[in-house]
């Protein structure tokens, strides 16, 4: 009877030790390496914006240009896998509805590096939402014109 | 009897009990102690690293307080309050001051110490190295690393009387070494003989599939002071690598403070007077401009001895706001190449503050190893001077 006692007493006490030590976490989770990938995309695509380049490629799909450009933005062990989508308002049944489209698509729009199982086995994979919202054309010397036409780009971000 | 067995029974599951806990119980303790440790260092590390790209940081300027402490003249490490590199006045974020990161090198007109930083910082008891990379290497055509010895530069003499020929070829490739085709390469060549200076370019090539970009254009005279300045884009996201068609060492130090632009002369080997000709500026956007006419005069005079020609400094007000990468001067000096000058003192081409290191690892500012400590790191994209590159930083505790 007393061997019962025992392994119920062992059972409780390995549970609540395990359980502790899920409960901490450590600085290699996905938690913390998603965080960190998520501030470097968003700070590389940021740094493009700000340098008038992003508006530019996007627009004019230069792809081959933005896949170089993250290429030497970014660390060379961070992979990526960038989609831009148009936004396409439609009426459905007297509701308006806004429907995501990608414009980067077939082999001469991907903009990727590294290799598409990375993305897939990967535990780590961290994904930034970026708007860009127009560009501005130059009209005559002085005058420009700001065109409204927003694009969402989604940066999906792993380690290689 | 039964209860016998049953107690032995009970005692032998409590001493394999007693056995698992004395083996497992202090490691799975240790492995969270040192869990803990860990994200305390990387929250620590991702703190310190935003407050260094992102703060202005502060220094007392006699009794009041400035952002622009990478500007202060004379500068004086104690003076500085707070650190950060970011750049005062800057909408943008991740912009650094070049006024502040040229503190962080061996600066002849004062820089800040590691161990004054990681006080500033609040790192007692840690390492950090912060190191700023460039986006991709531009290397000679071999892979060979461009520096005063090894050169990619090339000039033909003809003998029919034809104008020389200057003619180059680098490769540019990714961090990892991969070939970057397509790349641009826009080239002015700044050179000099006797008392002729000249200036040639831009001249535009692209990168093949191997990653080698190569050119040949004329030059208007035979020069025997030659440097190529070449601005080399990938994507719009361009580098500047300054090379040299002969070694020209020590012959005066170029600084950049603000607007202020400061010669000082090595003062070994002595090469004796030397007399500032002309001054460029060279920004991402504009390319090489003229700032300065100077003169074999007093006025434009250094030697290496002391009093009033030790240095040489001028203002330029917004000078700054041009985002100058390098400065090119045309000085009239001795040649010091470790070889008796043939035509004593003549024209000569030098570039600055920091030419030999433009196009590799910018700088490493810390300690080169961290030996087995664990150790976090993070990087980010910065801008200096309108350029890209990554900053990184990597922190550890120091070992007891």
């Amino acid at each position: 009877m007393r061997i019962i006692e025992v392994i119920i007493s062992l059972f409780i006490i390995v549970a609540a030790l395990s359980f502790t030590s899920l409960l901490s976490i450590a600085p290699t989770s996905p938690k913390y390496e998603a965080t960190e990938l998520e501030k470097l995309g968003y700070n590389v695509l940021h740094d493009l914006d700000e340098q008038g380049l992003l508006p530019r490629f996007v627009y004019s799909s230069e792809w081959q240009n933005l896949t170089s450009a993250l290429r030497v933005t970014l660390p060379i062990s961070i992979y990526f896998n960038l989609t831009v989508y148009k936004i396409e308002r439609t009426a459905v049944n007297g509701a308006v509805v806004d429907n995501y489209v990608a414009i980067n698509s077939g082999s001469n729009g991907l903009i990727q590096y590294g290799d598409n199982s990375a993305f897939l086995s990967s535990k780590d994979v961290a994904s930034v939402t970026y708007g860009v919202v127009g560009y501005t054309t130059k009209i005559s010397q002085t005058n420009f014109q700001t065109n409204y036409s927003p694009r969402v780009l989604v940066l999906e971000l792993t380690r290689g | 009897m039964n209860a016998v067995y049953d107690h032995m029974v009970a005692i032998v599951f409590i001493g394999i009990m007693f056995v698992w806990a004395v083996s497992v119980v202090p490691q799975m303790s240790f492995n969270s102690i040192q869990a803990v440790n860990q994200q305390q260092l990387r929250n620590m590390e991702l703190n310190v690293f935003n407050s260094l790209l992102l703060d202005t940081g502060s220094a007392v300027n006699g009794s009041t307080n400035t952002k622009d402490w990478g500007s202060l003249t004379p500068f004086s490490q104690n003076a500085v309050t707070r650190f950060g590199l970011s750049s005062v006045g800057e909408s943008t974020l991740f912009t650094l001051d070049p006024d502040k990161v040229q503190r962080l090198t061996d600066n002849p007109l004062g820089s800040i110490s590691y161990e004054r930083t990681k006080q500033l910082l609040g790192l007692e008891g840690y390492n950090f190295i912060f190191q700023i990379l460039p986006p991709f290497n531009v290397t000679n055509a071999d892979g060979t690393k461009i520096d005063m010895d090894n050169s990619p530069i090339d000039v033909w003499e003809l003998q029919n009387g034809a104008h020389p020929t200057l003619a180059y070829q680098v490769r540019i490739v990714f961090l990892d070494g991969r070939p970057i085709p397509n790349a641009t390469v826009q080239s002015t060549a700044i050179y000099t003989e006797g008392t002729n200076f000249n200036i040639t370019g831009p001249i535009t090539s692209k990168s093949n599939e191997m990653g080698i970009a190569h050119t040949s254009t004329a030059l208007a005279f035979a020069p025997s002071s030659i440097m190529v300045i070449m601005k080399v884009s990938v994507a719009d996201v361009a580098t500047i690598v300054v090379t040299f068609g002969q070694i020209l060492d020590d012959i005066v130090d170029i600084n950049i403070v603000g607007d202020q632009v400061t010669l000082t002369e090595p003062k070994a080997p002595n090469n004796g007077a030397v007399w500032l000709m002309d001054m460029y500026y060279y920004s991402i956007e504009g390319g090489a401009q003229h700032l300065y006419t100077g003169g074999k005069d007093g006025a434009n005079k250094l030697n290496t001895g002391s009093g009033e020609f030790l240095n040489w400094t001028r203002n330029f007000n917004g000078l700054k706001s041009l985002d100058p990468v390098v400065m090119i001067l045309n000085v009239y000096a001795v040649p010091n190449n470790g070889e008796l000058p043939e035509n004593g003192r003549q024209d000569l081409v030098v570039a600055g503050p920091y030419q030999n290191l433009l196009g590799y690892t910018v700088f490493e500012y810390g300690p080169s190893n961290p030996g087995l400590s664990t150790i976090v790191s993070s990087q980010r994209s910065v801008i200096i001077s309108g350029m890209t590159y990554t900053a990184q930083f990597i922190l550890w505790k120091e070992s007891a």
